[in-house]
């Protein structure tokens, strides 16, 4: 089940003035003075971003303006890791440190949306060239002491907060809101701004703070990045592109039932979980069958809950397909009907649940046609259309569970129509599915602009999903309202399909 | 930084187990509330009584729809019946829903008697009363005078909403008739006649029946009161005395639909794409419902009907109705016909017009994939070692609050208005694992709900009779359980899952019974 807590957390990072902060400052436990002139602490910079939030709604329009601020820091010649949700939709990042007032401009070198980490650089290099980068350290155990270091509401200069680490657990990642990987929870206090900022343990780093949860609803929890992640995250870029966390693509049933035990031919020693579905399209497709029964990955045994040992914290499976990359393998032990298997897994990124979570730095695609506004579906496009047609919340809700995306890997919905004469009657339609178009089905934004192509006959048909009766324009009466609605709908562009 | 909510994921955890639904009200009609006449010394008003009317009492307690071996707690329902010829008295249907005690008043006196339902129809909304004889129902009745029905009203007509005051006084809320159109009364299915009329009504205690009259006659039964914009809509004479008059030749059955779907053809460029002249009239066949009256006379999709029954049909899906004007045409069938009348129905095919006959029939409720609506019986359901089987119903759907509807309700949601893929299975009914209680046999599968069954025991389950049969019928000592959905096989072994079910019986969740299939 896919949790979404943080849809309010780009107007928190926007407006960090208008959040009633923590007035009093955590009190002073610290045993050991901080200087915050010694170049140790230098290479913890202040981010300012410039935000152009797109419009989906008008996609055609540049979106809303605004900014925020985060926290970043120096790890490498000059390279500053930092959330990727701090320097999302940036047009502009400004460098600060905490005692040159002077900004620097900066620019992203890689981001990764899934693991909510990027790596940001200064255009001139120069300046920071005396900083000495952090350094990382491992995963710190429970209950040792912690201090989070960043620029969070309450002031404009370096804050420093203490805290113990208080869980170690795979915890959805809120950027996209989709993705789940291991995180830490820290109690100390981590609040806006703090972003993107180190959390440190005997002069080293050993996690990025990144989110938390509102006083209202918690007290004290706030989640950092863990070394492991960062890790991959770095090793991943370093041949020069970030190519995505990859995926099983399975969802496992836990063994529990000692009826299911026993047909599932599991004995008693706790190994085993049970394959509940397979994506068709995922790393095991051809591998793995419902029913299965996954006894190892890599030699380390699954247990019948899913979590298997590995690195002496009991964590789930994926966790071992977590740190792997794409075009990696895996070794899979399994029970099929009964007998024993063992296959090589090539791992690859799952495409279709992309789409299901939220898309930063993307530039919306449309195509308008006589008014007819095309849009694919996504998260993003749900969110800001606030759609509440049947089929459209089916078909979004259920794209892997009912493998919808097989059929249609990008749904492409008719979000709007601009009225006039030539619509008028249309209008009622907005907000459904598009099924075909000119006898040619919509499997992708790009084939609406294909289909649209098709002049052969007097009329543009589209038929919609589930609604029963198509949508028909006299084509020249189309063709003579395009360009009259472009105008009084002031539309520069009439699609944008990506760049390709 | 972000800051998150941790409001999502409480829900979460409390919606993710179990499908627990809520309990649904029934939709009373929208009261609003008077301000208390001012008590100021007014010269006494003569109190007017009507002897057509009785007070009526009603107890409604429906089934649970999630724990369906259980009843929701009972409530009291008051409306104000019609006195009818034969001592019977007229009530909407939604007056006796799941009633489990009915009771006549006399207004002036507090004289009671109970009462039974003659006859009901949930989708009219109507129901007939009538007390056992006795002594005491004769002496009741002796004072009553039966009402007529006046079918004739018309757009613009006068007419009064009764109730009956703490003393049996009569309290009367004008109103003017201001539209006559179709729509949906309380449950799902086509759309019935109704009056549209404006103007305050005061709220009194009666609520789930008031008489809406012209003259001393009925002219129908107030459906709902929107207090906002003070419309009225009514259930109409005509509609009840279609319904009396079923009911009167002993067998009641019900009101005919076509059963098809239509599409208007008023957007010029649509009428130039499918052939039709710029003033001809007619809609799109959009989609005909197999079995049903049009299905059995031979319309298809793509059809543009032209007429019924020699009432000529426009580009809005009106006729031309000699009292009440422009009507939707579904009214020429569902209040103007009855079943087992012949329809004459005329289309254009291809450019050809083609007369299509047959005789008009009902889709009972039980026709369904999905139960549309039900009343006065429990949900049937089987329970088995711990898990809890259902068949998917209207009622159980929409027990969910809309913040609940995602994932698994969404996707039953979505089988029952789009249920042809599983019709053409072959499935009567769609049955699905509701809930799973916690027992030993069951370990492991208490956070499952709303998955649909296709098989057991290699059985193909179309409905819950079969799946009774299958548990039944398993000739190896554990039941396998195919789902249509994650995680797709369940395992149960036999013998603890008896011994679960006898635990059951009578246990902790207070089980009487481990199934019900009537």
């Amino acid at each position: 089940m896919n949790i979404r807590p943080l849809l309010f957390v780009p107007a928190l990072v926007l407006l960090p003035a208008a959040l009633s902060a923590q007035s009093a400052p955590p009190s002073p436990t610290a045993n050991q003075a901080i200087d915050t002139s010694s170049s140790a602490w230098e290479g913890i910079v202040n981010i300012d971003v410039s935000v152009l939030m797109p419009d989906y709604r008008e996609p055609w329009n540049a979106g809303q303006p605004s900014g925020g601020s985060g926290t970043g820091f120096l790890i490498g010649k000059n390279r500053f890791l930092t959330n990727a949700h701090v320097v999302s939709n940036a047009t502009r990042i400004l460098i600060r440190t905490t005692n040159d007032p002077e900004p620097h401009a900066a620019k992203i070198v890689h981001i990764a949306h899934d693991c909510d980490l990027a790596l940001v650089e200064a255009e001139d290099a120069s300046h920071f060239e005396k900083l000495k980068p952090l350094d990382f350290g491992s995963i710190p155990q429970l209950n040792t002491e912690v201090i989070a270091i960043g620029y969070p509401i309450g002031g404009d200069r370096i804050s420093v907060t203490r805290g113990v680490i208080s869980r170690i657990d795979f915890r959805p990642y809120s950027h996209t809101s989709v993705d789940s990987h291991l995180a830490i929870q820290v109690d100390a206090a981590i609040n806006p701004g703090n972003s993107g900022g180190p959390v440190m343990q005997s002069g080293k780093v050993v996690g990025v703070a990144f989110q938390g949860f509102s006083g209202r609803v918690a007290q004290n929890v706030g989640y950092m990045i863990p070394v492991p992640v960062i890790k991959r995250f770095l090793k991943d870029i370093e041949d020069g592109r970030y190519d995505h966390y990859v995926d099983l693509a399975a969802s496992d049933f836990p063994i529990e039932n000692p009826a299911q035990a026993k047909a599932l031919g599991i004995n008693g020693d706790g190994v085993g979980v049970l394959v509940g579905d397979v994506e068709p399209q995922g790393s095991v497709a051809e591998i793995l069958k419902i029913g299965d029964v996954i006894l190892s990955i890599d030699d380390n045994p699954v247990m019948n809950n899913g979590l298997v040992r590995f690195e002496g914290e009991l964590m789930d499976m994926n966790e071992i397909v977590e740190r792997k990359f794409a075009g990696d393998t895996i070794k899979v032990k399994y029970l099929h009907e009964g007998k024993k298997q063992e296959a090589t897994v090539t791992l690859k990124r799952f495409d279709p649940y992309v789409r299901l979570g939220a898309q930063y730095n993307q530039r919306p695609r449309y195509i308008v046609n006589a008014g007819l506004v095309f849009q694919p579906l996504d998260r993003n496009l749900v969110d800001a259309h606030q759609i509440r047609d049947d089929t459209v919340s089916y078909v979004f809700d259920n794209f892997l569970t009912d493998k919808l995306y097989v059929e249609r890997p990008e749904p492409v919905v008719l979000t709007n129509v601009l009225p006039d004469e030539v619509n008028t009657w249309i209008t009622p339609y907005a907000h459904s599915i598009v099924d075909e178009i000119n006898g040619v089905k919509i499997r992708s934004l790009k084939d609406v602009q294909t289909a649209l192509a098709k002049k052969e006959k007097p009329f543009i048909e589209i038929s919609l999903l589930e609604k029963n009766r198509p949508l028909v324009l006299k084509r020249e009466l189309a063709e003579a309202a395009h360009k009259r609605i472009m105008q009084n709908y002031n539309i520069q562009e009439d699609s944008y399909l990506g760049d390709e | 930084m972000k800051l998150s909510q941790f409001f999502p994921l409480f829900l979460l955890a409390v919606s993710a187990g179990a499908l627990s639904a809520q309990t649904p009200s029934p939709d009373a009609p929208k009261k609003k509330r008077a301000a208390a006449p001012a008590e100021n010394g007014a010269a006494p008003q003569q109190v007017v009584q009507s002897n057509s009317l009785v007070k009526v009492n009603a107890t409604s307690q429906p089934y649970s729809l999630h724990l369906p071996w259980q009843k929701e707690s009972p409530s009291g329902r008051r409306g104000l019946g019609v006195v009818l010829a034969g001592s019977r008295v007229l009530v909407t249907g939604q007056m006796v829903a799941n009633a489990t005690y009915i009771e006549l008043e006399l207004p002036e006196n507090g004289q009671k008697v109970p009462a039974k339902v003659v006859a009901v129809d949930y989708e009219a909304n109507l129901a007939l009363l009538e007390s056992p004889a006795s002594d005491k129902q004769k002496a009741f009745f002796s004072g009553l005078k039966p009402m007529a029905v006046d079918s004739g009203s018309r757009i613009e007509d006068k007419v009064d909403i009764l109730q009956a005051g703490r003393v049996g006084e009569l309290i009367k809320s004008p109103l003017v008739i201001s539209k006559v159109l179709t729509r949906r009364y309380n449950v799902e299915g086509s759309g019935f006649l109704v009056y549209e009329a404006n103007n305050i009504v005061r709220s009194e205690a009666n609520s789930f029946t008031l008489p809406v009259v012209k003259g001393g006659k009925l002219v129908g039964l107030l459906l709902s009161y929107d207090s906002k914009n003070q419309v009225t809509t009514i259930l109409p004479a005509p509609i009840i005395e279609h319904f009396l008059k079923d009911v009167a030749d002993g067998s009641y059955e019900g009101f005919p639909s076509l059963g098809m779907e239509m599409q208007s053809t008023m957007d010029e460029q649509f009428r130039e794409f499918l052939g039709l002249k710029p003033d001809a009239p007619g809609v799109l066949v959009s989609a005909v419902m197999k079995g049903g009256s049009a299905d059995k006379a031979g319309m298809k999709k793509g059809d543009i009907l032209v007429a019924i029954n020699g009432f000529s049909i426009d580009s809005r899906g009106d006729y031309k109705d000699p009292q009440f004007g422009p009507l939707s045409s579904s009214h020429l069938v569902r209040g103007r016909a009855y079943v087992g009348d012949k329809v004459e129905i005329k289309v254009i095919r291809e450019g050809k017009e083609v007369v299509l006959k047959s005789e008009l029939a009902r889709r009972k409720p039980e026709d369904f994939l999905v139960l549309p609506y039900l009343f006065d019986k429990g949900p049937r359901y089987v329970l088995m070692g711990g898990l809890l089987f259902q068949e998917l119903s209207r009622p159980y759907l929409d027990a969910f609050g809309d913040e609940q509807r995602g994932g698994a309700i969404l996707r039953l949601a979505h089988i029952a208005t789009h249920p042809d893929k599983y019709e053409e299975e072959g499935r009567r009914k769609l049955v699905f694992l509701s809930l799973v209680l916690p027992t030993p046999s069951a370990q492991g599968y208490d956070k499952l709900g709303g998955q649909v069954i296709n098989k057991v025991n290699g059985q193909t389950i179309k409905d819950l009779n079969d799946l009774a049969d299958a548990f039944k019928n398993n000739k190896g000592t554990v039941h396998v359980i195919e789902l249509n959905d994650f995680p797709h096989i369940l395992y149960l072994d036999g013998f603890n899952a008896e011994r679960d079910n006898m635990r059951l019986l009578g246990g902790a969740y207070r089980i009487g019974s481990l199934k019900r299939l009537e």
